[in-house]
């Protein structure tokens, strides 16, 4: 019987170190601070995003709450169950879908899976085979289910790790980057289904390091950065942030890392941030200025072969940058 | 156990092996009596299900380990325990495959006649043995779970069972000083206890058939508390030190 509680997960000043050694005759411990002292809290049938950078300490969160790594110090209750002394009663109501190309048994079909984790989750004989076949329908594995896991796409993998986690019918749901690795009508896909399960009632944490992918599904979005929180709020709110700036988006072919290090330094930027789409680069930078600064840009940016420039009202992703960096 | 056969290597400690350590310990002997043929079954048998319950309970976890199931596993509300002791027992009773392929080989292959004077108590102490067999699968389990090397420490333990039993040869030729290994292993007196319901006059560890299968019993009682004591240890440890994802 689950406890009649008002929030779904409520965590109050959770840390997690891990500890490490470096050598093999003279070893030399390091504590590594994964998470460093973070709150917040969840409502009943909310999508709630944890957004952040590799190593931000999302995936250790997860770990924390769904009793796979016990936190340092802090404590966190989901469904009113402490993480620490209640692990069972919380392991019997969540669903946990990690995705990956791990975590699924590679010899064995699909259907046999999901009869396993079934099984170990205690789902009643008279009711397995019928949700196992209702999931497969979901996911759109219906008619490979009877296939070896080995033989299955990405994609297949990934849609049978959501199945598997939602073989007990769970009340919450933790998700860690369930679309990473998803070619787009995969991802699609997947960002429907999580639709799905929100309209039908479930609460879900997800993480995710894809800003447009916050921005759709999330209610709220906790940016974590360094194993800390350092922004929470809805993503409209978010992009309050940087609704003093604009963007001014350069497309081109051959800019430097001295270029970008002297964008950066200009009084006027607060944010700049570079990517390769293809062979020529995305560089993207945040500026109070607007389109005052293009000449200013490009001057800085003359040995490089400029494109196209545009500015652009600032997303989610300038918000996030403008936390994290 | 789907996934353990579908991976086709399991046939060599379970099958292949038991099957040539009783073939080769036959053709020693050239003429094969009765009760060395029994012998030969009982010691064959003991050897496969050693090697099948080691062999599904510990290179599972490895598997585990590997296909990076065993984070999800342990975060199902089955107690790790009861799902290893599962695959412990169930890998066990695959082990009496081998105990028939042997009963063919020297029927068929050496002509003896086996004649189990009392094949009720026989059975019951097979059946208390495998069971036996399990919890001690359980109880090693615990500290594959603590480390990478899961496989590595199950071959290294097939052996010495197959030794301190008596499975491969009697006790009693063993130094004085390693008998004491073999008197705190269950198997060993459920091997006693079927010899004794197999041979007409069987003296053995001269403590009887009745008081082996109470110490049987005692042992795999004591192999499960430990056993769920050291799961519960063990699984307190790798949640603190995060090394359920260590390949």
């Amino acid at each position: 019987m689950s406890l009649n509680v008002e929030k779904a997960i409520v965590v109050s000043d959770l840390c997690r170190a891990y500890h490490t050694s470096k050598g093999i005759i003279r070893k030399k411990r390091e504590v590594v601070e994964a998470v460093k002292g973070i709150s917040f809290e969840v409502e009943h049938g909310e999508l709630f995003g944890l957004l952040g950078p590799n190593g931000a300490g999302k995936t250790t969160t997860i770990k924390m709450l769904t009793t796979l790594l016990t936190p340092t110090s802090g404590t966190a209750r989901v469904l009113g169950y402490d993480i620490v002394k209640d692990v069972m009663n919380i392991r019997r109501r969540i669903g946990i879908i990690f995705g990956g190309e791990r975590g699924l048994y590679y010899r064995v079909s699909g259907r046999q899976n999901l009869r396993y984790f079934a099984d170990l989750y205690g789902v009643p004989m008279a009711i397995r085979d019928k949700r196992i076949d209702d999931l497969l329908d979901m996911v759109g594995l219906k008619e490979r289910a009877d296939l070896r896991v080995e033989g299955y796409s990405r994609g297949m993998k990934q849609r049978l790790h959501i199945a598997k986690g939602l073989v007990n019918d769970p009340t919450l749901i933790f998700m860690d980057e369930p679309t990473i690795g998803l070619d787009p009508e995969a991802a699609r896909e997947t960002r429907a289904m999580i639709r799905g399960l929100v309209d039908k009632g479930k609460t879900i944490l997800l993480t995710t390091h894809y800003m447009f992918e916050a921005d759709e599904l999330c209610k709220r979005i906790a940016v974590i950065s360094n194993g800390k929180i350092v922004a929470l709020d809805s993503p409209s709110e978010l992009k309050r942030f940087v609704k003093d700036i604009t963007v001014v988006e350069i497309e081109a072919f051959g800019v430097s890392d001295k270029d970008l290090a002297t964008l950066r330094l200009q009084a006027e930027v607060t944010a700049v941030n570079a990517e390769l789409e293809g062979e020529r680069q995305i560089v993207r930078i945040q500026t109070a200025k607007g389109s005052e600064f293009i000449p200013i840009a490009t001057k800085i940016l003359e040995r490089a072969k400029v494109l196209d420039v545009r500015t652009k009202e600032p997303t989610l992703e300038d918000a996030y940058l403008k936390l994290v960096t | 156990m789907l996934n353990f056969f579908a991976d086709p290597q399991w046939i060599i400690p379970n099958i292949i092996a038991p099957f040539i350590f009783t073939a080769v310990a036959l053709m020693f002997y050239g003429n094969v009596s009765n009760s060395l043929a029994l012998y030969a079954v009982i010691g064959g048998g003991m050897m496969g299900m050693w090697g099948s319950t080691l062999y599904g309970a510990g290179f599972a976890l490895s598997s585990d380990r590997w296909n990076g199931t065993l984070e999800y596993v342990l975060g199902t509300p089955s107690r790790l325990i009861w799902i290893v002791a599962g695959r412990s027992f169930s890998a066990a009773v695959l082990g009496l495959v081998n105990a028939l392929a042997i009963l063919l080989i020297v029927v068929l292959g050496f002509g003896a006649n086996l004649g189990i004077v009392n094949p009720l108590a026989f059975l019951l102490a097979l059946v208390l043995t495998l069971v036996s067999l399990s919890a001690l699968g359980v109880l090693l389990c615990s500290s594959f779970l603590l480390t990478r090397s899961a496989q590595v420490m199950t071959n290294g333990l097939e052996m010495p069972l197959y030794v301190a039993s008596g499975s491969m040869f009697p006790i009693a030729l063993l130094p004085f000083w390693s008998q004491g290994f073999s008197f705190i292993l269950g198997p060993t007196w459920g091997i006693d206890a079927m010899r004794y319901a197999a041979y007409a006059s069987y003296t053995g560890m001269a403590f009887g058939y009745w008081a082996d299968i109470l110490v049987l019993i005692l042992s795999t009682l004591a192999y499960l508390a430990v056993g769920f004591w050291l799961f519960i240890v063990v699984e307190r440890r790798v949640r603190r030190d995060a090394t359920l994802v260590e390949i």
